[in-house]
């Protein structure tokens, strides 16, 4: 069995959260997408693709009630063409080596408003 | 606190993260249905629980408890992403604020969120204080 998921995140509201609550970065991301959104002119829309992301991985995993999920057990990473591409740690990681899930494919895009990510997984 | 003051300030949380007026956000209102939150409205709800409250919720810290029992494996209640019928007899029982009718045969776990209620974060706010203040949950 294979999976999809798909999800939209509103660069606002990223924006919008981030300022609001400090711990928001820390809590969602890894220190190297903070250090890679931090480093673009349009950060908002580099952390509103890796949220959407995120999401996306975890709909495709099937696995929204898992209590023992971290937001940041789902990392996107580029590679050295600038593909995004997913890491999974913690439980993430456990799941996808319990279920022998080759690879998770990501594509992403955003604009000044809108982020959007499509996951696949591979088995 | 009491549960009345624990209540208030919930709903002033939420209906903040939402920007709604405090009256429309009773304790049976359903977050994304009723109230029209998205997921990232979850997490602003959260943080203001946090910062009011001096607690921590861990992401699925909502519906934790179901499985954090230790006599029940995680795969004995989720399969293929499918509540299992076990999995959902523990659901409709660690939240009995939600229409057992709402969790049907075939509900998927990912769409637990869809599930939650006001209430659902009064009762997740009163676990955690009360194991803040060492009374378990």
């Amino acid at each position: 069995m294979t999976g999809i998921g798909i999800d939209i995140t509103e660069v606002k509201r990223i924006q919008e959260i981030s300022l609001r609550h400090k711990e928001f970065l820390t809590r969602v991301y890894t220190p190297r997408e903070i250090e890679f959104c931090a480093r673009k002119r349009n950060k908002y829309q580099h952390l509103a693709a890796r949220f959407a992301a995120k999401e996306s991985v975890l709909k495709a995993l099937g696995t929204g009630w898992s209590g023992r999920i971290d937001w940041t057990d789902v990392e996107v990473v580029n590679d050295r063409w600038g593909r995004p591409a997913v890491n999974t740690h913690g439980r993430v990681k456990e799941i996808v080596k319990e279920r022998r899930i080759k690879k998770i494919l990501i594509s992403l895009s955003h604009c000044q408003e809108y982020a959007v990510a499509f996951a696949q997984i591979v088995r | 606190m009491d549960d009345k003051e624990i209540s208030e300030k919930v709903r002033m949380c939420t209906a903040q993260a939402l920007g709604l007026d405090v009256e429309e956000v009773v304790p049976d209102a359903i977050l994304f249905d009723d109230l029209g939150a998205e997921s990232l409205d979850l997490l602003d709800i959260v943080f203001r629980l946090e910062k009011t409250f001096g607690i921590q919720i861990p992401r699925g810290g909502i519906q934790s408890s179901v499985l954090a029992s230790e006599d029940v494996k995680e795969e004995d209640l989720v399969k293929d992403g499918i509540l299992t019928p076990l999995g959902i007899e523990r659901l409709r029982k660690e939240m009995p604020e939600i229409n057992p009718d709402r969790i049907p045969e075939g509900f998927r776990a990912e769409d637990a969120a869809t599930l939650f209620t006001v209430q659902t974060f009064v009762n997740l706010t009163k676990r955690h204080l009360a194991a803040k203040e060492g009374k378990g949950t």
